[in-house]
């Protein structure tokens, strides 16, 4: 019997040739792939903070394709296993492809060989999945960018990491943001870190509050960021404990104090 | 002088060894609870109950390799099937049913390989207790489906011990904390008729007595799948402290 020593990219190769068809994920770009270009869902604005003990996530709920609202109820952060959350900004079919294969690739990899994958290698896999993405992101479809928040066991302590579109690997020490409404805010981290110290150190209540702020301020200065209003954001995040999400009531109840209710 | 290959005298040692090797196996019980489902057996050396997939897991008696092969054949099905479709494609049904029992059948039946030593016990877990599911999966490609709890243990009049058991003690959906004690000694009964030449019915007194000696030199193992949880896994082993209250009863 083939093993795939817990590869799952591995045990779809070998799927693939033993029935004769090809996953999108291993589809190489085609000509027709250009015109899809304008029509493609992009997902907007996520934004990974850390507070003492973890990392907080939170997305707003737009998709767009061009300058079309597509969607409103989109969600961009994913939990990948019980330490590892992920959000996505960029092409969201393609995301969405890649997400559920990593998913299945780090659960493929705990249950086959008895052992969690561990935090580097999960990183690793992202980035071979981004690369071999490259052709079709050139090709002018599926670019995506990801950011992966980790609870880290060694350091007892969340941990950031942010990619390009060629699979290039860079960890943030407090904060990240991805998507077109992120470069508009990066100035407000920095003088919220700067002003009230750094968002590793502080509260997750607070930290939450400080984040749904920063992703009003995208929506404001970005057309394709959704913002809090219309529906609530997304909000997950990764601690010791495991992956977790924010309660509706505790988003609402942050949005009415935002607006002064 | 050399006797005719007779199929059916191959078929029957190879049946005879088989259930010989499997004789000696720390029996498997499991009961499908209000919050879950639960996989019971002890362990001398390496880990007993396996997850496969988001709502399915594994327990076996036999021969380690055997249920290695089996177990990495389930896991690759699953996952394949689970990411090319959907997880709720991946059923018990279709992994025992089409995955694994022909490749078990065609190894049994081939008197050029080695059979499969292996009897496992799949668990799998619904929305509701009354629609969770038991795979038993014999070492022939024969398959079982039964509901609400399972047994597999070194011989069949082991398991029916324990299920006639089960049945009189459980009368309705147990929690965690009833089905537990249960199980144990569910266990105890069935690993004590494995042992004996005779059918006599096994008092509940020798069944706690003989898991007690067990635990000398074995470990308790219980796997389950939560029905309702925040975690991303539904499976997790209990932990060993968590057990030692129960074992404190016995």
């Amino acid at each position: 019997m083939e093993t795939h020593a817990g590869d799952f990219a591995s045990l779809l190769r070998a799927w693939q040739a033993q029935t004769g068809t090809t996953l999108p994920l291993f589809a190489p770009p085609t000509a027709a792939n250009q015109q899809v270009e304008g029509l493609e869902v992009h997902g907007t604005t996520v934004i990974a903070v850390k507070f003492k003990g973890g990392v907080l996530n939170v997305g707003d709920r737009r998709a767009t394709a061009a300058n079309a609202v597509m969607y409103d109820r989109a969600d961009k952060i994913i939990p990948l296993d019980d330490y590892t959350l992920i959000a996505i900004a960029g092409a969201y079919g393609r995301a969405m492809e890649v997400v559920r294969y990593l998913r299945h690739a780090f659960k493929y990899y705990a249950r086959s060989q008895l052992q969690p994958m561990s935090l580097d290698g999960k990183l690793q896999e992202v980035s071979r999945v981004l690369a071999s993405n490259l052709p079709n992101a050139l090709s002018g479809i599926g670019l995506f960018i990801p950011i992966l928040s980790a609870y880290d066991p060694d350091q007892d302590a969340g941990r950031i990491f942010f990619y390009d579109a060629s699979g290039a690997r860079f960890e943030t020490p407090d904060y990240g943001a991805a998507g077109s409404g992120a470069e508009r805010i990066r100035g407000v981290f920095d003088y919220i870190a700067k002003t009230k110290g750094a968002f590793s150190e502080r509260p997750l209540e607070e930290v939450l509050h400080e984040a749904v702020l920063l992703l009003d301020i995208a929506a404001d200065l970005d057309a394709a960021t959704g913002g809090i209003d219309k529906v609530l954001p997304t909000a997950r995040y990764v601690n010791r404990e495991g992956v977790f999400e924010v309660p509706e009531s505790t988003l609402r109840e942050i949005v009415s104090t935002l607006r002064g209710g | 002088m050399l006797t005719p290959y007779d199929f059916q005298e191959n078929i029957q040692q190879r049946a005879q060894y088989i259930r010989n090797r499997l004789q000696a196996g720390s029996p498997v019980i499991g009961i499908s609870y209000e919050n879950g489902i639960l996989l019971l057996t002890t362990r001398r050396r390496g880990r007993k109950v396996f997850e496969i997939y988001d709502r399915l897991m594994l327990s076996a008696i036999g021969n380690q390799a055997d249920l290695e092969t089996l177990r990495l054949a389930a896991i690759d099905f699953a996952h394949q099937e689970g990411f090319v479709r959907s997880p709720d494609d991946v059923t018990v049904q279709r992994v025992v049913g089409f995955a694994l029992s022909p490749a078990l059948k065609k190894a049994f039946g081939d008197p050029l390989t080695t059979p499969f030593v292996v009897r496992a016990l799949f668990a799998e877990l619904h929305s509701t207790p009354e629609r969770d599911m038991f795979y038993i999966l014999n070492y022939d490609g024969e398959f079982t489906p039964t509901e609400r709890f399972a047994v597999i243990a070194g011989t069949s009049t082991a398991e029916e011990q324990a299920l006639r058991y089960l049945s009189t003690t459980i009368e309705s959906v147990p929690t965690f904390e009833k089905a537990l004690p249960v199980a144990l000694i569910a266990w105890g009964i069935a690993r004590e008729a494995a042992m004996q030449e005779e059918a006599e019915p096994i008092p509940e007194s020798r069944a706690r007595e003989r898991l007690r000696e067990e635990l000398q030199e074995a470990q308790l193992e219980v796997g389950i799948l939560e029905r309702q949880t925040l975690r991303e896994n539904r499976f997790r082993l209990v932990p060993a402290e968590q057990l030692q209250g129960y074992l404190r009863h016995l």
